[in-house]
């Protein structure tokens, strides 16, 4: 796996930020949510790619992190940024007890016990009426602004700034720990926990760094979605999100961190684009999962590599 | 009401939903024991199920048929996805499996939501079977106690199976070691067909039995997997005992709990699940891998 070039990637965040300042209200809204989509496909890429830990449980961490945003954007009135990096924290702290015991597993065990803790999470929101509100959820999340031209952040275009310089900012963080000591040595207790351990690695928290960065990730996704729906309710837990954001991750490409973004905005466009025009496309999108997990299990990422490399070689042997 | 005959009210119906879920789990938990996999489709087989279930009564105007054809449906459906796509996936690890299967379960539930439309289909029930028994004086639908028949009846089939034909001693071989009882010149790949067609028969029946309760509706299938997931997970991936008391531990707190403690049922069945994944990971009834 050839990780695409960091500059390209910021490149290509930049233009889609740009894009907020000249596309019409509509179109921007929608870009702010893929963008929001593809930061929560990252996150998941960094277990499901770089630990090999499927994880149906990614629901989890994406609505605790909405709903510890939801709760200081309502009650404490913070700025959205705040909240934001709020609720990446809140959700990272979370992970350490957590992912303690999820990580004692992998395999089917690890995908059955983060899908416990997620559904755990949903059934606690949604009979802990008093303070989560239940199953109507929390309507009426406010953008707060504040301070210092804050309040920029809360109309369609600043909002729209922020998510993609939260992209940005959490594709250097997973990119740094991917190439960083401590990531390495999570890429060899992927591929041989054993023999890791001979050479004196502790696989667990190897494995732990891992969980404890990628669900601070979605709690950060999980907390701009408040922020951008200005609701939460308790289906952000439903296991069918998990599975969602899976399908994302897989498509895209797992392990090369921008596959699972390229997957997540491909989707999401796709979804609303087809989903009006034939009612079939439900169906057209498990076929094709069905197809991508046997057949080319590197995904669309993989598909784009194959493909450069082809025109690099065809180049070179061309003068 | 008199407080006996309430909480044997309560039994029953606890013991029918332990029923419905042991259909399910069951097939799960067979699929994991010989091929070490987790079919996340599952819980769209079993919708599969209470919509053939319907559409054939609907057709034909016979609840028994639709008990036949529901699972012959699911059967040849799994036969077939067993044979062209999971087939080619054994070699590699787990998780491409969870991922096929969770692809299936996909493309199942929106074909299904193409040929039924969106809306619920309500199943009757034959005269025979709509009537009410008095329990402790105390009314109480017959189906229902048909139900804690039909699952004690397909305990009894199975068991009878696993332990007494030849096809059950090659399961039971194959779950324990596959290289080697294909070494003996069995041919494993025909049993694991077999064993994947007939859970999602089973599923399907489950299905078809459930469609005159819950009537037959879009995410019928998400709802049940994940408790079918608690009760493979609890009683222990592969074994049958295992799946047995699993149904009847979760049939009793979804029950009770939501009777008694219904701030609390749906939680406690959660961290259940995780405290039996953490402490015993093969569950209860299980052998640790």
């Amino acid at each position: 796996m050839t990780p695409a070039a960091p500059r390209a990637v910021l490149a290509a965040i930049a233009v889609l930020a740009a894009l907020g300042f000249v596309l019409p209200g509509y179109a921007v809204t929608l870009l702010t949510e893929a963008i929001i989509l593809a930061l929560f496909a990252l996150s998941l890429d960094l277990l499901v790619g770089h630990a090999r830990l499927v994880s149906f449980g990614h629901a989890g961490p994406w609505g605790f992190g909405a709903y510890v945003a939801a709760g200081l954007l309502l009650v404490l009135q913070l700025p959205l940024p705040v909240a934001a990096l709020g609720a990446a924290l809140a959700t990272a702290l979370v992970a350490v007890p957590v992912g303690w015991l999820c990580v004692r597993t992998t395999g089917v065990a690890f995908a059955m016990l983060s899908l416990a803790f997620a559904q755990l999470g949903y059934a606690v929101v949604f009979k802990w009426s008093a303070v989560t509100g239940g199953s109507d959820g929390l309507p009426g999340v406010p953008r707060g602004g504040g301070p210092l031209g804050l309040d920029w952040l809360a109309t369609r275009e600043g909002f729209h700034v922020l998510a993609a310089l939260a992209l940005a900012g959490a594709y250097l963080i997973a990119r740094g720990f991917t190439v960083s000591p401590l990531g390495r040595v999570a890429a060899a207790v992927r591929e041989n926990e054993a023999r890791a351990q001979a050479l004196g690695y502790d696989p667990r928290r190897t494995r732990l760094a891992v969980f404890v960065l990628s669900y601070g990730l979605a709690g950060l996704a999980g907390g701009l979605y408040a922020g951008f729906a200005r609701y939460v309710s308790p289906e952000l837990f439903f296991w069918t999100v998990s599975g969602h954001v899976l399908v994302m991750v897989i498509l895209g490409g797992a392990g090369t961190l921008v596959g699972p973004m390229i997957g997540a905005m491909a989707l999401f466009f796709l979804e609303h684009q087809l989903s009006g025009l034939t009612e079939s496309w439900g169906l057209a999108l498990g076929i094709v999962f069905i197809l991508v997990v046997i057949f080319a299990p590197r995904g669309l990422m993989g598909w784009i590599e194959d493909a450069l490399r082809r025109g690099r070689r065809a180049s070179r042997a061309d003068p | 009401m008199d407080p006996v005959a309430l909480f044997t009210l309560q039994l029953l119906n606890a013991l029918s939903l332990s029923a419905l879920l042991f259909f399910i789990a069951l097939g799960l938990t067979l699929i994991f024991g010989i091929m070490r996999v987790i079919n996340f489709a599952h819980g769209a087989i079993y919708m599969l199920g209470a919509y053939v279930g319907v559409t054939t009564q609907t057709l034909t105007g016979s609840f028994a048929l639709s008990l036949v054809l529901a699972p012959l449906a699911a059967a040849l459906l799994g036969l077939a996805f067993e044979r062209s796509a999971l087939t080619r996936l054994y070699a590699r690890e787990h998780s491409a499996f969870l991922l096929v299967t969770f692809g299936l379960a996909l493309a199942l539930t929106e074909a299904i939501r193409l040929a039924w439309g969106p809306d619920p289909r309500q199943a009757e029930l034959p005269a025979a079977l709509a009537g009410i028994v008095f329990v402790l004086d105390e009314p109480f639908p017959v189906y229902r106690l048909v139900l804690i028949g039909a699952g004690a009846a397909a305990a009894l089939a199975l068991w009878l199976l696993l332990h007494r034909t030849r096809l059950g001693l090659l399961m039971r071989a194959a779950s324990q070691n596959a290289a080697m009882t294909a070494a003996l010149g069995n041919d494993v790949a025909a049993v694991r067909a077999a064993v994947f067609a007939l859970a999602c028969g089973l599923a399907a029946l489950g299905g078809a039995l459930a469609a005159p309760l819950f009537t037959a509706y879009i995410g019928l299938g998400t709802s049940v997997i994940i408790d079918a997931f608690v009760i493979v997970m609890i009683g222990g991936m592969g074994s049958f005992v295992g799946t047995a008391v699993g149904s009847l531990l979760v049939g009793f707190a979804q029950t009770f709990g939501n009777f008694y403690f219904p701030e609390l049922a749906l939680g406690a069945t959660y961290a259940l699940m995780i405290a039996v994944l953490l402490l015993r990971p093969g569950g209860l009834f299980g052998r640790e891998e």
